[in-house]
């Protein structure tokens, strides 16, 4: 039978997957910077909580509405977040990340410090979900969400979005509203990152506000990097990687957040395609036969 | 009504004037040569008719409608594309998919519209007839940045094509270009005129100038200097001096 | 009461000072956010701490401390940022948060999670007059961070050196082509900027008493706020930001009904002023 300790990772992973992946969709497709990815984690989780434990909704509508929540709001500061420049917006974006911890933190409406308790599994069929069966509800929401990419990714919207990663003034000659794209990236990354949050509500059963911290958009960012900036499969990639490994190995989980750190630090210097980049040091028949599975432009 | 109408077109930076009330028009079938000496605005010129920049003052209108300050991608939409000096092929795309992309203007504004898939058959047909007019249909699969420089030239004007413009703002294509890859690239720019699309070339090549062109501006310092037919502009004192550079 | 509160705001705003500076310089002259420019600072007050552990002596620790900085910080520029000069800028910040980071733990690892004490004595003694209360650590910041700042506004204004800093600032072609050597302008740069830091490192250490491994967490963004709020790249701008945020601070938390983190008045002013000054107080587009 396979452990709870096992399935717990799996999970864990399958969630960092997600947020990876949403990030990647603002980073790789909008080309935005976004230091303060957490937030939208945090929104979503904190919307799933609170619905479920102050007003009664099940997961099933909380954990969607969570997702909608974070994607108004991705909206809300992607209008600013769009007008400011390059550095000003890495500025921004850990500034919002800030702002939303400290609104969790020090509002007791939202719990303080202590965040918020009692979160639940979902119930089906009378019973309370077992964790192996939600592993698997998720696993088939990620799926869905792939499959969605892969829509996307051949759609006129798709499109526009690889013209605008290229170059995003000659995008624009070319007849692209830049600016409605870009947005349009926002409020999917925000919206998939509330989703994984209400996952990770509903999951851990508690939360609080320094899950959501800049220290945790540290984390996906370098899943997302390590994997490989706007590439399909990197950003998931990375998140398995960085995900089981400190779970294997004593040490690593030790050192995690200097490794974290470190990779960042060097895979920037070194390999900033990432992994799954035009110039990993992966050997090109691997990362061929990856993107052969993947591609379909 | 002429196809475009510049009027007492301005723009400052910083107080610097790079552009000085300046006037032109520009008619369909016809290619104008915007000529002068490095630094007289013409990049500037062509960078506030795209609506990159802001205009400081003055008017600009395109088949009698102003389209003063409207944004780059609402001018695309209304007909007016623009190749850049320094060329900007999508890198990492082919030349199939370059084109494509100027190709959604007609998808991008409706949200049903651009969820749709873009490999359409018959959206791929005109495509084809668009890179096989432009001669680079041997490369329509090949990544943008693998093509050697004329044929980035020719993708350039292939993806402007792409927005169905009536008028097409080329800057400096053939600077780079050797003689032959130049001769073939002003055929090309003679078939666009021929169809009746509008150009506006700017140039430093006086031979493609001087060949192509029924109509020059030569501007000078942010200002028109001059404006008139080749032989006309060629003999020019003005002229001859803003290249040559002013005697004290 | 109103001028204790100036004098604190005074002081805490030029150890602001002295961090943002350099974190300004090196925006000016390369046109990245060297994020890890708080992990210099905590690197000086640990180098510093360590040094005065030794030596027993405040100034000599102080001069450690700076040297140290100094050090690590042209290693990170000459290591990390300028071969990634030629990517999108968002990979030389990216190496600079990894290296933030990484640097946090590293003191963590190596040093100890715990709060360290850096009670350094010059024997100066405290000064009271009527009300107002300065302590010996505060009179020795005012000192030091006056003495900097003078130094660095002759070396600016007075200097060559300075000068050709300043041009390629503005510049960094054209000054070339007149035949300064760029490279060692931003050496230059770096070395002066992390000194300060370090500086600074040393002295809210010996202020507060406490030297931990996460200190440069709160300067790091409270640093990057101040150098927007300032206009970035704009030394007299950050100067007078890192005063304002410091007055601020003091006089907002002293007079304030309602707990208001004290820490978020940084990011309130900046974004406060960049409503109607987009490029902050002294920027230009």
């Amino acid at each position: 039978m396979i452990s709870g300790y096992l399935i717990t990772i799996l999970i864990t992973v399958i969630i960092y997957a997600m947020l990876a992946h949403s990030l990647n969709i603002i980073t790789g497709h909008a080309g935005q910077i976004s230091l303060g990815h957490a937030a939208f984690f945090g929104i979503g989780a904190y919307t799933s909580a609170m619905l479920y434990t102050e007003a009664g909704f099940p997961f099933w509508i909380s954990v969607p509405l969570a997702a909608v929540v974070a994607g108004m709001v991705g909206a809300l500061l992607a209008i600013p977040c769009l007008r400011v420049r390059d550095d000003f917006l890495a500025i921004t974006t850990m500034g919002i990340n800030f702002v939303v911890e400290a609104i969790f933190l020090y509002i007791p409406f939202f719990g303080g410090a202590m965040g918020i308790g009692g979160i639940n599994l979902p119930k089906w069929f009378g019973r309370e979900m077992t964790k192996p069966e939600y592993f698997i509800l998720i696993l088939i929401v990620f799926f869905l969400l792939l499959l969605l990419d892969r829509q996307m990714g051949r759609s006129w919207i798709g499109l526009a979005w690889a013209s605008i990663r290229e170059d995003d003034q000659a995008s624009e000659a070319m007849g692209v509203d830049v600016i409605r794209f870009k947005v349009l990236a926002f409020i999917l990354g925000s919206a998939i990152a509330g989703l994984a949050g209400g996952f990770y509500a509903h999951f851990l059963t508690f939360i609080m506000p320094q899950n959501f911290g800049f220290g945790q958009s540290i984390v996906v960012l370098c899943m997302v990097v390590f994997g490989g900036i706007g590439t399909r499969w990197g950003p998931i990639v990375g998140a398995v990687i960085l995900g089981i490994l400190p779970e294997i190995s004593r040490p690593i989980m030790e050192y995690r957040i200097l490794i974290y750190g470190v990779l960042l630090l060097a895979m920037m210097r070194f390999q900033p395609g990432g992994l799954l980049g035009p110039e990993s040091i992966l050997p090109k028949t691997f990362r061929r036969y990856v993107y052969l599975l993947s591609s379909s432009e | 009504m002429a196809l475009l109408e510049v009027t007492a077109l301005s723009k400052e930076f910083d107080g610097l004037r790079a552009l000085d009330e300046v006037s032109l028009t520009s008619e369909e079938g016809e290619i104008l040569g915007i000529i002068g000496p490095n630094g007289a605005g013409k990049t500037t010129l062509f960078n506030l008719i795209s609506g990159i920049y802001p205009s400081s003052g003055g008017e600009i209108s395109f088949r009698g409608k102003s389209i003063l300050n409207l944004k780059p991608h609402q001018i695309s939409r209304l007909g007016i594309g623009r190749t850049f000096q320094i060329v900007r092929p999508f890198q990492n795309l082919d030349v199939e998919t370059n084109v494509l992309v100027a190709f959604g203007h007609r998808f991008y504004p409706s949200f049903w519209k651009s969820i749709e898939p873009f490999r359409q058959p018959e959206i791929l047909k005109e495509v084809k007839t668009l890179v096989e007019k432009t001669g680079l249909l041997p490369y329509t699969k090949q990544v943008a940045k693998n093509l050697p420089l004329g044929f980035k030239k020719r993708l350039e004007i292939a993806r402007a094509l792409a927005l169905r413009p009536r008028l097409l703002l080329l800057d400096e294509p053939s600077a780079g270009l050797r003689f032959e890859e130049s001769a073939q690239l002003m055929d090309l720019i003679r078939q666009v005129r021929d169809q009746g699309i509008g150009v506006l070339l700017i140039e430093h090549n006086m031979h493609v100038v001087m060949d192509l062109c029924q109509r020059i501006v030569v501007l000078d310092h942010g200002s028109k200097i001059a404006e008139g037919s080749p032989e006309g502009i060629r003999s020019n004192s003005l002229v001859i001096q803003a290249y040559l550079g002013k005697e004290t | 009461m109103l001028w204790q509160q100036l004098a604190n705001g005074i002081s805490i705003g030029s150890v602001y000072a002295l961090i943002s500076l350099g974190l300004t310089m090196v925006y000016g002259i390369l046109r990245i956010l060297h994020v890890a420019h708080a992990g210099i600072y905590a690197l000086g007050a640990y180098v510093g701490l360590f040094s005065f552990k030794l030596m027993g002596n405040f100034w000599l620790s102080l001069i450690v401390g700076m040297a140290g900085a100094s050090v690590a910080g042209y290693f990170v520029e000459r290591f990390l940022y300028t071969p990634l000069l030629h990517l999108p800028r968002i990979a030389p910040l990216i190496v600079s948060i990894g290296l933030f980071t990484a640097m946090e733990e590293a003191f963590r690892i190596v040093a100890g999670p715990h709060t360290l004490a850096y009670n350094a004595r010059v024997g100066l003694g405290d000064l009271s007059i009527g009300g107002f209360h300065l302590t010996e650590t505060q009179i020795l910041i005012l000192l030091v961070t006056m003495a900097i700042l003078i130094f660095l506004w002759a070396f600016l204004t007075k200097t060559r050196t300075g000068l050709a800093m300043r041009a390629c600032a503005q510049d960094p072609e054209t000054t070339s082509s007149f035949g300064v050597n760029v490279n060692a302008i931003i050496a230059v740069n770096f070395l002066i900027g992390s000194a300060m830091a370090g500086a600074a490192g040393v002295l809210i250490g010996v202020y507060d008493n406490q030297v931990w491994p996460t200190m440069g967490s709160i300067p790091a963004y409270k640093a990057l706020a101040i150098v927007v709020l300032g206009g970035l790249g704009n030394i007299p701008g950050t100067v007078l930001a890192s005063l304002i945020v410091g007055l601020a601070e003091t006089f907002f938390i002293g007079f304030l009904a309602f707990p208001f983190p004290r820490d978020a008045v940084a990011f309130v002013a900046m974004i406060l002023v960049l409503m109607f000054k987009p490029y902050g107080l002294l920027g230009k587009a």
